[in-house]
């Protein structure tokens, strides 16, 4: 057994000896000895080495693919090497907040470029230091503007995972949540839609269509709302900005950033608004000021939102937010720059459009007649099940089964001519 | 030191990717926008630019990290290695349940121990932080009261004590909230408790030990008032690294329970997350837990889903590699390892608080657990000397600062949690260092007020960044 002390029993005997005890357990004096528990029901602990041997045994026991064609809310990019390089350094890694600006400007510093970059890829003014998911951000986003007029409106064509969230996050508040049918796939937003603190879309949307957001946001702050945009950062890469978009709040998912899928997180949600409404953000922000030798500093700032000074009256109650994941990011972004962004979405789009094509050549329908980005919904009918388990017997990952007939497919970068040939032949083969 | 924005050159790049192997597809341009500006590097700047930042950085690795409340242990690096493996990064989160029985294996396995360490009926592992679980287990209170029609019970009851997320995390859960006095021992006091419980009582949320690191004692008696009163007890497990093995949570009279792995189970935290923040609750509650589940059937394990839940708090199943590094340090250490973690924790604290009591005054006649409080009141009275000085000096020392100014209801506070993985030589140099700081407030105060002297930079103008806020490069 392992146990991570550094103490000899000498220097126990000596420390009891000065804090004049006799023995540790004495310490524990204030504990009713009826409330003490009994030995922990666990298992003896191990050596490091078992203990690599019983955790790769457990990662056996989960199926890795060769090619990977499904999205959903986690996506199979490439990862460059210099970004996990950096990201191990153990100064970032072991680094709790940086509440100590002295100790921290490696880290503060990192948290402003961020902020930086966010705010150059959404066009907004401000970001924050980032939130728990693109799930939590949706939903906390859509708070910070519904404080007033409790109802938010969004479309059921949005990640079902953001919806039970935010469905969670408003309940809990006394926020309405409206939720508007989509048409063909897409939202519509109606004019006469009523007031409204928010609406919150997604672009593209959860079937990967792309939305007409600038009519939507027209709607919504003609009812009163802000405009939350949640938008994939890989699609930012192409697509108008949120600001271009009209959105008062972006948000998102920015796992597909340089963050592995590792079954669902750790990933990261961004937030960007504007300087309007800078005073209402959630979340941890890094501001640029000077020391008192007058030279440039960083500092963790407009902290009278947050919850260690304002309590009950923040603007939310998050503290540890998803550092590491946002120098995750950072890292990618300034390792891919524009250019590689721009190429990465670009191939997303070109092989996605590539596979669609193919697919419909063998018989497959498209679900939707909108332009998709890198994610689209193929009707099959009856046949969606059996497409999935031919092309898992190649060690191929599917799209997403929506329904019997239905499959959300996703293509990254990192999908090949060759792989999505073979693809488009198994459902071939099905059809 | 400059922005990666002010070294950046157009022209330049640290990564290229394969050439598109399909016939390139054009977005309509009233899709698509034109400007973009992100920066432009070669991976040698890259490279260098970042390992400048992370030597402005202090982490556990790099020195002792004594940040009450916060439990910075040594993380250790097999954890990292395990969170890497390829069958757990490369897994993803919608594939079919037969093909991630090693996830859902890991998940359920880590739930099951969080329960008996914590003495719970259940355990969900799905918040991300420890503020994130404290908000579902508010939300799984306020699930209860309704569902036994009892609407009334709109208020959390928080002592004046209790951590900024306590207050914060209950109010975004929708509740009002009640501040408690603390008694002369800093414990709840209970005739102001008896005074504030009643019919419109949903909770008491509570660490223990408290944030003045010490038990509280009437713990028992707490949990009768409350639960007499029809409200639930809410246990802040921020201090659990005190009491693995010696007293569990539900056994003191806790319903819910919420943890930070990050804390207690050795997770790194990251310069500020990913975190992760379990939440174990009794049997009554468990139909209330978030979506989906993990239970083990016949047929291997698969997710469940209860019609009463709460709903989800954030995508897919929360943070799950951070989940398998703290298997990874539950496995190593066993029953007995995590024992003696939290005696050695407790130990180590008192050791450096009976090197600095005489100087440094505490709470007298107890000993503390495994962090303690001293009040600098009395110092700065004497030489202007705050504990925000004696903090910053401590920089100057190779040792990161204690918690500063909390809790509230210490004046000048410094709150020290050495944690169990220090050694003795550590924890005798940090006590080496605050007596000679203690000397120096007296003889040379100045040098403290200006303090740091060897930082990155001296101290930051906190006020006029809040003023005129610069939030982007």
């Amino acid at each position: 057994m392992a146990d991570y002390l550094s103490l000899t029993d000498a220097e126990k005997r000596a420390m009891l000896d000065t804090i004049g005890v006799d023995k540790v357990d004495d310490l524990f004096e204030d504990i009713p000895n009826k409330l003490r528990c009994k030995k922990l029901n666990l298992p003896d602990g191990k050596s490091q080495q078992e203990t690599y041997a019983f955790m790769r045994a457990l990662s056996k026991r989960n199926r890795i693919y060769d090619s990977i064609f499904m999205g959903a809310g986690s996506y199979d990019h490439y990862i460059p090497s210099v970004v996990k390089s950096i990201c191990s350094r153990s100064e970032f890694v072991t680094a709790y907040t940086p509440y100590q600006a002295e100790m921290s400007q490696g880290i503060l510093q990192a948290i402003f470029e961020y902020q930086t970059m966010i705010c150059n890829l959404t066009g907004m003014d401000v970001s924050n230091a980032s939130h728990y998911s693109g799930a939590t951000a949706a939903a906390e986003g859509c708070i910070m503007s519904a404080d007033k007029v409790k109802r938010v409106v969004t479309f059921d064509n949005i990640n079902p995972d953001v919806m039970d969230v935010l469905s969670t996050y408003l309940t809990a508040r006394g926020i309405e949540l409206v939720v508007l049918d989509s048409v063909d796939g897409k939202a519509v937003l109606p004019d006469d839609i009523g007031i409204v603190g928010a609406v919150y879309c997604e672009n593209p949307n959860f079937y990967g269509l792309i939305e007409d957001t600038t009519s939507i946001a027209v709607t919504c702050h003609n009812n009163g709302g802000k405009f939350v945009l949640g938008m994939n950062p890989i699609a930012m890469g192409l697509l108008k900005s949120p600001r271009e978009q009209g959105a008062d709040i972006a948000i998102g998912e920015a796992q597909p950033l340089g963050l592995p899928m590792s079954f669902g997180g750790p990933y990261i949600g961004f937030m960007a608004t504007t300087q309007k409404e800078m005073r209402k953000m959630p979340g941890r922000i890094v501001g640029e000021t000077v020391d008192s030798a007058g030279n440039r500093a960083y500092v963790l700032t407009l902290q009278a939102r947050e919850q260690h000074i304002r309590r009950e009256r923040a603007t939310s109650n998050i503290c540890s937010n998803q550092a590491l994941c946002a120098l995750t990011v950072s890292v990618y972004l300034a390792s891919v720059g524009s250019e590689g962004l721009r190429h990465v979405a670009k191939a997303c789009t070109s092989n996605a459009h590539y596979l669609a094509n193919g697919l419909v050549e063998k018989g497959a329908k498209l679900c939707f007649n909108g332009e998709f980005f890198h994610e689209f919904v193929t009707l099959t009918e009856g046949k969606a099940e059996e497409i999935i388990t031919a092309l898992k017997k190649e060690n191929i990952l599917g799209g997403l089964l929506i329904d019997a007939d239905t499959i959300l497919w996703c293509c990254t970068e990192k999908a090949t001519k060759e792989s999505m040939d073979k693809v488009i032949e198994i459902v071939g083969g099905v059809l | 030191m400059k922005t990666i924005y002010e070294i950046s050159k157009s022209g330049k790049r640290a990564v290229t990717f394969a050439p598109i192997s399909v016939p390139e597809y054009t977005l309509d341009s009233t899709l698509t926008r034109d400007e973009l500006n992100l920066p432009s590097l070669a991976e040698v700047d890259l490279v260098r630019h970042y390992t400048a930042l992370s030597k402005r950085a202090f982490g556990v690795d790099d020195g002792f990290y004594p940040l009450g409340s916060c439990t910075m242990k040594y993380n250790p690096k097999i954890n990292e290695e395990v969170a890497s493996l390829e069958g757990f990064a490369s897994v993803h989160p919608r594939q079919d349940t037969d093909e991630i029985q090693g996830s859902l294996a890991l998940m359920s396995t880590l739930s099951a121990y969080l329960a008996e360490i914590t003495g719970m009926d259940a355990v969900t592992l799905q918040p991300c932080a420890g503020a994130h679980g404290e908000y579902l287990g508010l939300q799984l209170i306020k699930k209860y009261h309704e569902k036994r029609g009892d609407v009334k019970r709109t208020k959390i009851i928080v002592p004046d004590s209790a951590h900024g997320t306590n207050p914060a995390s209950a109010s975004m859960a929708g509740f009002d909230i009640v501040a408690v006095k603390s008694n002369d021992e800093k414990g709840v006091d209970l005739d102001e408790l008896r005074a504030v419980v009643g019919e419109d009582t949903a909770a008491l949320m509570l660490t223990n030990p408290t944030t003045l690191g010490l038990f509280e004692k009437n713990i028992e008696e707490i949990s009768k008032i409350v639960h007499e009163a029809g409200g639930l007890l809410y246990y802040d497990g921020a201090n659990l690294n005190a009491v693995m093995g010696i007293v569990r949570p539900g056994d003191m009279g806790f319903d819910v329970v919420h943890l930070n792995l990050h804390k207690t189970f050795s997770t790194p935290h990251g310069g500020g997350g990913p975190g992760s923040g379990p939440v174990g609750c009794k049997s009554m509650l468990a139909p209330y837990l978030p979506n989906p589940g993990v239970v083990k059937t016949d047929n291997g394990y698969e997710f469940s889903f209860s019609e009463d839940s709460v709903g989800k708090v954030t995508a897919f199943y929360g943070n799950f590699g951070v989940y398998v590094k703290a298997l990874a340090y539950i496995v190593t250490l066993g029953a007995e390892g995590l024992k003696e973690a939290s005696e050695t924790a407790v130990l180590n604290a008192n050791y450096l608080k009976a090197r600095l009591e005489d100087l440094y005054p505490t709470e007298k006649g107890r000993h503390c657990m495994h962090e303690f409080v001293v009040s600098l009141e009395d110092l700065k009275k004497e030489t202007g000397v705050s504990a925000m000085d004696v903090a910053k000096a401590m920089i100057d020392g190779g040792i990161h600062p204690p918690t500063m100014y909390f809790p509230l209801i210490v004046h000048e506070a410094l709150m020290f949690e050495p944690t169990e993985t220090e050694s003795k030589d550590t924890l005798d140099e940090a006590a080496d260092l605050l007596r000679s700081l203690y000397e120096k407030a007296h003889t040379c105060p100045e040098e403290l007020h200006t303090a740091p002297h060897h930082a990155a930079i001296k101290r930051p103008d906190e006020v006029k960044a809040a003023r005129n806020p610069i939030l982007r490069g």
